[in-house]
């Protein structure tokens, strides 16, 4: 083979796989287009706006999970603590609104869910224990901690005006689903704008180059994880907005189905890349075919065997297609 | 004769890289193996290790002609290689790393026993007079002991051809000498014939009982060890002396009394002796020295990326606290030798990579980016260097070496550096990029940098820089103007172990 022959297939074999990868960005977005065309037309009392609604008011807690997660994950760790985070920030919130007042419980809960974020960051970026063990240590600590200061009984006597946080609506469009899309909008604008999204992606792609290039790797893995932990807090607030109760065994999911939702995304767990709207598209996913499951009268147990296909399937064409890339 | 190789040839996808190499090996010697990188050592080794299966030429064992077509059939034969890289598992311990793969096994089918294990490797290491901790996990011996372990799992099967490629490289004066008593003792007791490849020429010089000196892939002459000099075995390996080309003077901006760039004190890594370096704006200066010999650690120390004493001042400006990140913002910025270990992040875009180092110093207020400065910026660069294909949006991971190399060297001269160390900057890329390579390092100084360049290409130091100094052994051995060396010389001074000049 002459080098011209070989550089123009090269050249051929590179213009393909562009293709490909193109392909496979927005292949999630048309099976989703699709699936939703489906639905529409088969599934009964789908195509509502109350049933939309519906939709969105219930996974909006799990996309604000679901955006910090990305951030981790994209510098290729992750949280398993989200969900301790999510049921203390809603006891918290709910003990101090009956006993002070509701804005200090609020502003409480958010700050105490970006102490466990720092905490994790702290283990993980400067006493260098991987982000799983310390997620999960600190996921059992701040759960057993919530047990002994509530005796693992629910905070009860929210007023009932503070389910507007939850369930109310502005116009069609739910309450959880604008703070949802605010938290979406401010996580892209972090990795859009921002020096640190820029090195977000740098970290994770290669976090010595990324050090030896003078980016303070610490310090971002540190903000990502104090991010995901203010993240979760807000999602642990909006959810004592749906129950009006403190429930310490709450959110105990959190963590895998926002892991699941961001995966689904597209978004691979090795690391430097990852988009805001794979998190949300992700999300809306894996709650519409939920939905659509419980509309056609399949039981609410078929659920997670479904959710556990749904990621193997997504992520196995995505990385066997990677896979094949490779090897050529 | 225990082993002969005629008339050895093996191409890679139609470039040969050995072109007909003869070679011999008696039992009982030491016979030493020299070339400069790229020579072809290596590749004879591994012909001989069984690893290519397509070779061309003959090689005989005992007089009778075997072909080697894979690992399995060499080490049946008595040939053990020991490669530079160990291959030893750092949590098991020393006795079972020697019987690694041959366990003896327990009464019980699946079960080891381990006690005749240790038994059997400790007899093994003995029968070498090599004494050897043998309950201690690898992880915790020194780079010599580790070293002799890998020699007493060579020869644990009967060996008659050992073969090592650069076993020094890491070692202590003293661990040396131990090597090669044991070394001695093999060849001697055991009749082994050992090949010994090296880059140190005085160690090879006293140890080898012959010594063949390879150039381009071919033999040059084989003779007795003890005919040789370090200069006149400097001159065979590099072949017939090319004058290095001297460049204009004013291209390199580097009038005397220009201010300093770089001016490094008593730098000290983990109280290896301490190094004095300075670098004036403009200047280019060239960093020689062997695998092993401390350069990439005295670099990663310079912007604090490893840990050490003394004092380090940028643009006379003193660096308190040394770290990377603060390396550049003073202005001190590093390319790493593994571009894609250590250097970029091959996930990202091209654009991403070169704003990596310059974007929280010139690109943004309060962390927030400059609208629109990070396009503007990649797109210079990526125009400057003439990075094919010029998408800024690209993929690094998708980019040739060359391209990605260009990328690097964007990414540091992006970040307005006062002083940039380049470590191998041109390592593994084309002809075409290495000159445009050495046009944007030399415009870089034009522009008022003061530079280091660390390379194994002798041609490539002796072209761009203004001055070399060498490394041996973690110490400056010596600084040149560029005048006073040949490429014979260079190596010579590069070859020479400290102390012994």
């Amino acid at each position: 083979m002459t080098p011209v022959d070989g550089d123009s297939a090269a050249i051929r074999r590179e213009k393909a796989a562009w293709r490909w990868a193109s392909l496979s960005t927005y292949a999630l977005a048309i099976i989703f287009v699709l699936l939703l065309i489906g639905f529409c037309l088969w599934v009964p009392h789908f195509a509502t706006w109350a049933n939309f609604a519906n939709v969105l008011q219930r996974n909006s807690i799990i996309g604000i999970v679901a955006c910090g997660m990305l951030l981790m994950i994209v510098t290729g760790g992750f949280d398993l603590s989200v969900g301790a985070v999510g049921a203390m920030s809603s006891v918290v919130a709910a003990a101090l609104i009956v006993q002070v007042s509701m804005p200090l419980g609020i502003v409480a809960a958010l700050l105490l869910g970006l102490a466990v974020g720092v905490v994790n960051g702290f283990f993980i970026a400067k006493i260098g224990i991987n982000p799983f063990v310390t997620t999960l240590a600190t996921q059992v600590l701040v759960t057993g901690f919530l047990f002994v200061g509530t005796a693992a009984q629910p905070v009860y006597g929210v007023p009932e005006s503070f389910t507007v946080l939850g369930l109310g609506r502005i116009g069609p469009i739910p309450i959880p689903t604008i703070i949802f899309a605010a938290v979406a909008t401010v996580t892209w604008a972090i990795l859009r704008f921002t020096t640190l999204g820029h090195y977000i992606y740098i970290v994770g792609g290669n976090k010595t180059a990324a050090r030896l290039a003078g980016i303070n790797v610490d310090r971002v893995i540190l903000t990502t994880y104090a991010l995901g932990g203010l993240f979760a807090a807000i999602a642990g607030v909006v959810l004592l907005g749906q129950t009006n109760i403190g429930q310490p065994a709450s959110a105990a999911d959190w963590p895998l189905t926002a892991i699941a939702a961001v995966v689904v995304g597209g978004v691979p767990l090795s690391g430097g890349v990852g988009q805001v709207w794979s998190a949300v598209l992700g999300t809306l996913l894996l709650g519409v075919i939920a939905n659509a499951l419980n509309l056609i009268g399949v039981s609410p147990f078929w659920q997670p065997a479904v959710t556990g296909a749904v990621i193997l399937v997504a992520v196995g064409l995505d990385s066997y297609q990677r896979k094949q890339r490779e090897l050529r | 004769m225990l082993l002969e190789m005629r008339d050895i040839r093996k191409s890679f996808s139609g470039v040969q890289v050995l072109r007909g190499v003869d070679f011999s090996l008696k039992a009982g010697e030491i016979h030493a193996l020299v070339g400069h990188n790229g020579a072809g050592k290596s590749t004879l080794m591994k012909v001989l290790g069984g690893n290519y299966a397509d070779y061309d030429g003959e090689v005989r064992l005992d007089g009778e002609e075997v072909r080697l077509g894979a690992p399995r059939d060499a080490l049946q034969r008595g040939v053990a290689i020991i490669y530079q890289d160990f291959s030893l598992v750092p949590d098991l311990t020393v006795a079972e790393n020697i019987a690694l793969g041959r366990e003896p096994r327990g009464r019980l089918s699946g079960t080891i026993a381990y006690g005749r294990l240790r038994d059997r490797s400790k007899q093994e290491a003995e029968r070498l007079g090599i004494a050897l901790p043998m309950d201690m996990p690898v992880r915790r011996l020194g780079v010599g002991a580790q070293q002799m372990t890998e020699i007493v799992r060579a020869c644990s099967q009967d060996v008659r051809i050992l073969v090592m490629d650069e076993p020094t490289a890491r070692l202590a004066p003293a661990e040396r000498e131990l090597l090669f008593a044991t070394m001695r003792r093999m060849a001697a007791e055991q009749q082994v014939g050992i090949v010994y490849i090296s880059h140190f020429l005085d160690e090879v010089r006293r140890l080898a009982d012959r010594i063949t000196i390879m150039r381009d892939g071919a033999v040059v002459e084989t003779g007795a060890g003890s005919s040789y000099t370090v200069d006149s075995l400097a001159k065979l390996l590099v072949g017939h002396e090319i004058v290095a080309s001297l460049r204009p003077t004013q291209a390199g901006g580097a009038a005397d009394g220009a201010r300093e760039a770089l001016n490094v004190r008593g730098l000290s890594i983990h109280g290896r002796p301490p190094i004095d370096l300075s670098i004036r704006r403009g200047e280019i200066v060239g960093l020689a020295g062997l695998v092993g010999s401390g350069r990439t650690r005295f670099a990663r120390a310079l912007i604090g990326d490893v840990r050490s004493a003394g004092r380090v001042e940028v643009g006379g400006r003193l660096m308190k606290r040394r770290n990377p990140e603060r390396a550049t913002r003073y202005g001190l910025v590093l390319t790493p030798e593994d571009r894609k270990a250590s250097g970029l992040a091959l996930t990202s875009s091209v654009e991403a990579n070169i704003v990596a180092s310059a974007l929280g110093k010139l690109l943004a207020t309060a962390g927030i980016v400059h609208p629109g400065s990070r396009a503007r910026m990649a797109l210079d660069m990526i125009q400057r260097f003439a990075i094919r294909p010029p998408a800024r949006k690209k993929i690094v991971g998708q980019l040739s070496g060359g391209n990605a190399q260009k990328v690097l060297l964007a990414r540091a001269v992006a970040s307005r550096p006062k002083v940039m160390v380049l470590d191998q900057p041109t390592a593994g890329v084309d002809i075409g990029a290495k000159a445009e390579l050495h046009n944007q390092i030399r415009l870089a100084a034009q522009q008022g940098a003061g530079i280091l360049v660390i390379s194994d290409d002798l041609d490539e130091l002796l072209d761009l820089s203004d001055r070399i100094v060498v490394m041996t052994a973690g110490a400056m051995s010596g600084s040149f103007r560029k005048a006073e060396l040949t490429r014979a010389s260079l190596l010579a001074n590069m070859s020479r172990l400290p102390g012994r000049a």
